[in-house]
């Protein structure tokens, strides 16, 4: 079973490479809001969607795909953990 | 990825095809210069479950797979002339679905069973005058009053708009937040105070189709027609742009189709300096490559469709198929014309309608600008 501080290291890693590429590793704490901070906007997250279904082979629900549960990459690795 | 069409589908085209011949092609020069909403035909294809594929039986749906609907509707733009009544037709599947996958029990009940029977006409408002793509910019705005919300603004060309009797309205919820928790669906019925719809627009194109502007001005609606939960509009807005994206792609794959087919004819029977035209090869070229495009597009409309029917994400796909399929058919049509000459011109020959009711194709659903854009962010730039 993978444990939630690895999916926060698989989630953190997705966002450097493919959404945030000019951010660096410790310029990203895991509460650190993400749409605020524009590091994710409407188009990353189906980005991140695909990733996350994907990657960690879940289906997401209609009623998972609210802004709270991509707020942070904690709220991230949460809402992939409760589906795993 | 199994692309492969059973018997039943293979059936149910045909049932499409040989309705839309016979029941669907009569006086559409005529709607077309008058624009008007063929009511009746609309109803004659809700009888024929048109409108109510993909939907599960309990709602009043056939229960069939994204599959099967995708190939109906290119079934039935292959044979239907009217463009217009096809595109108001996919207006009211990408309702449903949207209805479907976000909505509660109770509105699935109260406005899933009447648009999928057809009874009731559906649209989605979510382009503005200063907004299309960018939904990030839309000012029309829901406050949530007392167990209600108070919707301020207007839309503009909304398809099925000045008919449809309720309206999924995307508005601004939370302005403070300025990001993707910023908006939410919202159902508004017809009749509702505060709720106006403007006269159909005059178009270029899609002219039975009915595109008006939308007017909210103090129409206070119950908290209950919110659709999914506060905050939850732009992830709506981005699934449901992907079913609707494949579903306009598998309508240009039929009109490819069709006017291939017509161009093939046209080509082997007009003769000049001896022969049939479509041994000059700057004609057959023109065929070959209406061709290429339609079997292409459709490859890729096969694919998106059965991602979504196994729950994937096809926002890629969904694009690649607007710009390709949109692009595609606009110079079809524009070569077709050229094949069929100075009586490709007329009226009379449904071939110049054809084109202008094509040019729109890489304008709604996301202009071809902004579905590549996508494409381009979604690989990573």
């Amino acid at each position: 079973m993978i444990q939630n501080n690895e999916i926060l290291d698989i989630v953190k890693q997705f966002i450097f490479k493919e959404l945030a590429p000019d951010l660096k590793p410790n310029e990203l704490d895991p509460n650190q809001p993400l749409l605020e901070s524009g590091i994710i906007d409407s188009f990353g997250i189906m980005t991140l969607l695909s990733f996350i279904e994907d990657r960690f082979k879940l289906k997401l629900r209609a009623d998972d795909l609210i802004p709270e549960n991509f707020e942070t990459v904690s709220a991230i690795a949460n809402l992939i953990s409760k589906g795993l | 990825m199994d692309f492969s069409i059973t018997e039943q589908q293979r059936e149910l085209q045909k049932a499409i095809i040989e309705f839309a011949q016979k029941e669907l092609n009569q006086d559409v020069i005529l709607r077309d210069k008058q624009s008007t909403f063929p009511l009746d035909l609309w109803q004659k294809c809700a009888q024929m479950d048109l409108m109510a594929l993909p939907f599960p039986e309990k709602y009043g749906g056939c229960g069939m797979d994204f599959f099967t609907t995708v190939l109906s509707i290119e079934a039935l733009a292959s044979s239907c002339k009217d463009a217009g009544l096809v595109h108001a037709i996919i207006t009211q599947l990408v309702s449903g679905l949207l209805l479907n996958l976000f909505g509660n029990e109770e509105q699935k009940t109260k406005y899933l069973i009447p648009v999928a029977r057809g009874q009731k006409i559906a649209a989605q408002a979510v382009t503005e005058a200063e907004a299309g793509s960018d939904v990030f910019s839309l000012r029309t705005r829901a406050e949530r009053r007392n167990g209600t919300y108070a919707i301020e603004g207007s839309k503009i060309f909304i398809s099925n708009g000045s008919i449809a009797n309720f309206v999924f309205v995307l508005a601004l919820t939370n302005p403070a937040k300025k990001t993707l928790g910023s908006h939410s669906f919202f159902i508004v019925e017809k009749g509702q105070k505060g709720f106006d719809s403007g006269k159909p627009i005059e178009k270029m194109g899609l002219r039975t189709l009915q595109n008006s502007e939308l007017v909210f001005d103090g129409c206070i609606i119950p908290a209950a027609n919110l659709v999914g939960k506060e905050g939850q509009g732009a992830v709506i807005f981005h699934e449901i742009m992907e079913w609707e994206r494949i579903l306009f792609g598998a309508c240009h794959v039929g009109t490819m189709m069709r006017i291939t087919e017509a161009g093939v004819n046209q080509a082997r029977k007009r003769r000049q300096f001896g022969q049939p035209i479509g041994k000059f090869q700057s004609i057959s070229e023109k065929i070959a490559r209406m061709k290429m495009s339609g079997e292409l597009a459709r490859l890729m409309v096969y694919k998106a469709a059965v991602l979504k029917d196994e729950r994937k994400r096809a926002a890629l796909e969904a694009s690649i198929i607007k710009v390709f399929a949109g692009e595609s058919l606009k110079e079809a049509c524009m070569d077709a014309l050229q094949i069929h000459g100075a009586f490709g011109y007329m009226t009379e020959a449904e071939v110049e309608r054809d084109l202008r009711d094509s040019v729109a194709s890489t304008i709604y659903s996301g202009t071809s600008e902004i579905n590549t854009l996508i494409i381009a962010r979604l690989l990573g730039l």
